[in-house]
């Protein structure tokens, strides 16, 4: 299971309206994208889902409980990776484990496993200083799996990376994604992106935040980045951003 | 800081010692032989680098010759030594929790800032006539312990709060409780600061313990040696003890360093 709903969520920062009424789900086992321009509050939609902030209106469940306080039963994947730097490969894989009282063996298997899953042999014993931003970001989906959790939140994951780490890292992230099958909520500003991962794109407007659009992307996998469909939905997606990147790019408010 | 300056650079690092000490013995030379001087300096009565080398040898170890010469230096070093390392141990054992419980806790924090705030800006010095009049014994090693413990508890604080909010994060999602957090994410975290406090902390109690020494008069530690030989109008003594506390000093800085980064794998 993992079926997120986010039911006329509403968020407010001290008096800045962050989100208004957001409404929108991720079905279970689903891959959705959460696409908009800056500032629009794509992050704050992950952190409410992850539990690390609380809405101000509306709610949010996980497969029929509602969220209150940390949800420990998502895994989170950070922009800037967020790996322990004091923890090689292996420790920072077996942190959720750990602290959740499972035995040294039980960690050492699982972080083995999510190590051979992410393509990570060899590099256990290294620390993230080691490590380029394509393998600290392994290290943190297998970090997040690790937990094995119902729902994996995603924040940019490959948005600091250069362009053929981040194509690599999308298939990588699909073929992942294709073997644990568990639901996956991923944010991204990129429209390429979000029309090559996703089962369903949500549009976000910015001042605040609303969900704008939801397009379902019907297109089989494994997908042709460049295919006739995936175009054409790229365009119609495309459309309907810009209008929103005009707005959210106006001085002021 | 570097501790290895290469081949070359400990050529010119120990070249700046030697052209400092052949000018230091010719200004000295010079004076004596009325050929130089400097107004209001007794340029004259200064022992040699040469003297002093003599002397320092000379009193390392124990020898009977004459009053004041119970101890050799090697022992005053060893009771200088021992007390910042006790004062030093007091210090981190009191510091550490308090600078975490402060960085991490706004209450603990609030209570905690003003008494810090005030107490560390009086000098260790300030305390001694105070740790004479109420400690029996160990009076210095107070000094030490109220010289260590503010860099300590500061960089603790300091460590604590420039811990990345995300980690934070993400050992929540992880289902991280608070202590778990604090032990496994602040305190990793904030470790490198922790030990630059002790580091910095330890200078300044090495720097404490030879004033108190002075000052209560131990029979024995750097401090009162040095004084003692001042008393005793043996300055090359005097002197020879004075390099000795910042030669002491500097390997106490370096042993830190180096001890650092044997336990920090992980660059930072």
């Amino acid at each position: 299971m993992g079926r997120l709903i986010i039911n006329s969520v509403s968020k407010k920062f001290n008096n800045f309206l962050a989100l208004e009424d957001v409404n929108f789900e991720v079905a279970d086992g689903e891959f959705v994208c959460l696409l908009g321009p800056s500032g629009c509050g794509k992050t704050t939609v992950l952190r409410l889902a992850a539990g690390l902030e609380k809405p101000d209106d509306g709610f949010l469940c996980l497969d029929g409980k509602k969220i209150s306080g940390v949800n420990k039963e998502c895994g989170f994947v950070f922009q800037e990776y967020a790996l322990f730097p004091w923890r090689t490969v292996k420790e920072n894989i077996e942190f959720g484990p750990q602290v959740k009282g499972k035995t040294s063996l039980e960690c050492e298997r699982i972080s083995k496993h999510y190590i051979d899953l992410v393509g990570l042999s060899g590099f256990e014993n290294h620390y993230p200083d080691e490590l380029s931003g394509g393998m600290k970001q392994r290290v943190g989906i297998a970090r997040a799996y690790a937990n094995d959790p119902k729902l994996l939140l995603m924040d940019e994951p490959f948005g600091a990376l250069d362009a053929q780490t981040r194509n690599l890292m999308q298939s990588e992230l699909l073929r992942i994604w294709e073997k644990e099958h568990i639901s996956v909520l991923f944010v991204t500003h990129s429209v390429d992106e979000a029309v090559y991962l996703g089962d369903k794109v949500v549009i976000m407007s910015a001042r605040p935040g609303k969900v704008k659009e939801i397009f379902d992307v019907k297109l089989a996998r494994p997908r042709i980045r460049t295919g006739p469909e995936a175009n054409i939905i790229r365009d119609r997606v495309l459309k309907s951003l810009v209008s929103e990147i005009k707005i959210a790019s106006k001085p002021g408010q | 800081m570097k501790i290895q300056p290469g081949k070359k650079g400990l050529i010119i690092n120990l070249l700046s010692l030697v052209v400092f000490a052949l000018l230091w013995q010719l200004l000295v030379i010079l004076a004596r032989k009325d050929s130089f001087n400097i107004p209001f300096i007794r340029l004259r009565d200064i022992p040699t680098p040469v003297e002093t080398w003599v002397a320092l040898v000379g009193s390392m170890f124990i020898q009977l010759h004459g009053p004041g010469f119970t101890y050799g230096i090697v022992n005053h070093v060893y009771a200088s030594l021992q007390r910042v390392i006790e004062g030093g141990i007091i210090a981190f054992i009191v510091g550490v929790p308090v600078g975490i419980g402060v960085g991490y806790s706004k209450l603990i924090g609030n209570l905690f800032n003003p008494l810090i705030e005030i107490v560390r800006n009086m000098p260790p010095m300030a305390w001694i006539p105070l740790s004479i009049f109420i400690f029996v014994s160990g009076g210095s090693i107070f000094i030490v312990f109220i010289g260590v413990i503010f860099p300590i508890i500061l960089n603790t604080v300091q460590g604590v709060k420039s811990t990345d909010p995300r980690l934070i994060d993400a050992a929540r999602t992880l289902g991280a409780s608070e202590s778990m957090i604090v032990k496994k994410v602040i305190i990793p975290s904030a470790f490198p600061s922790i030990m630059t406090g002790l580091r910095i902390g330890l200078g300044v109690g090495w720097m404490a313990i030879v004033a108190a020494e002075m000052v209560i008069r131990s029979p024995v530690g750097l401090g009162y040696f040095i004084w003692n030989m001042g008393d005793l109008g043996r300055y090359s003594e005097m002197v020879a003890g004075m390099i000795v506390i910042g030669v002491i000093g500097y390997i106490m800085n370096i042993s830190i360093l180096l001890l650092q980064r044997r336990f920090i794998k992980w660059g930072a």
